[in-house]
């Protein structure tokens, strides 16, 4: 059987999918029978979809994302071209 | 007549013949530069460390060009390389501003309850609105952003490298020079002054 902190460490590494199915099946056990286990689940579990989602947005569109300016494009154009310049293509 | 494996064998071929086009590095900056800048912001969130990393990124890519396969988008390859840079600067901010446990921290480390359970709180406030409404909403997601920057240091950072860059806990300790045990905290800090700010900017009310 896992103790309370077992559980938290295993939940908060987001390895309980690679625990043997024995394992996990008295893990997922645990988090159902413990009222404290079964809220800090709620909460990791939480905060990973919203961030799965996040990241699915940033992917997607961005509408607001900060941009280079075009000083900064320019000086970086500059560099590349002189560093292309040292590895010349076949 | 074709065999089975002769087959599979031309679709395998076909496939790896099916590669993505390789820009020329001169156009990289007109085509993926605002993308990795945006992108190096939202983990950085300093305009100076992350135009760094965009030139970093780009310079290291010109190096290793020769051994990208063209097997996916290069934007994406880029990315990759520019997540160890992100890796890189978080290191060195951290070297530069070492992580101290604050007192409050101190305290929750050192509870009984944290030391027994590794749980930092058994009562989270439940939330004053529910966010899985607000996830077809695209301005939900600009303000999450925006809100990741309420999260004090080194908490963002710790949200940052586990959370976004999906780091595995080992290596998010090596990076930041802290214990598993100290890491949850930070977690914890992070959830919880993300919450508030996503409360108070969502929904437009002060919760403190």
């Amino acid at each position: 059987m896992f103790t309370c902190k077992q559980v938290s460490d295993s939940l908060s590494k987001g390895d309980y999918a690679k625990l043997p199915l024995a394992k996990r099946f008295f893990l997922r056990l645990h988090v159902k029978l413990c009222i404290f286990c079964g809220k800090y689940n709620r909460q990791v579990m939480d905060g990973q979809d919203m961030c799965r989602h996040f990241k699915q947005h940033e992917a997607t569109n961005c509408k607001c994302a900060p941009e280079l300016q075009e000083g900064q494009k320019d000086e970086l154009k500059a560099l590349l071209a002189t560093e292309s310049a040292k590895y010349p293509k076949d | 007549m074709h065999s089975a494996s002769d087959n599979r064998d031309q679709i395998i071929a076909n496939q790896s013949q099916q590669k993505v086009e390789i820009s020329p590095p001169e156009t990289w900056v007109d085509r993926y530069g605002n993308y990795l800048y945006a992108y190096a912001m939202s983990r950085l969130r300093n305009a100076d460390a992350a135009a760094d990393c965009v030139q970093d990124t780009f310079l290291a890519g010109i190096k290793a060009l020769e051994r990208f396969d063209g097997s996916r988008d290069i934007k994406f390859w880029l990315r990759g390389i520019m997540r160890n840079k992100i890796v890189d600067q978080i290191r060195k901010s951290i070297k530069e501003n070492k992580v101290d446990i604050d007192n409050e921290d101190e305290a929750l480390l050192e509870s009984f309850w944290f030391r027994y359970s590794g749980i930092a709180t058994t009562n989270p406030d439940p939330w004053q609105f529910n966010p899985r409404k607000a996830y077809d909403n695209t301005e939900f997601w600009d303000v999450f952003n925006v809100c990741i920057d309420k999260v004090k240091q080194p908490a963002r950072q710790a949200f940052v490298l586990r959370m976004l860059e999906d780091m595995e806990t080992e290596e998010v300790c090596k990076v930041m020079d802290i214990t598993p045990n100290y890491l949850w905290v930070l977690l914890h800090r992070a959830r919880q002054q993300l919450k508030v700010a996503l409360e108070e900017k969502w929904t437009g009310k002060d919760v403190k």
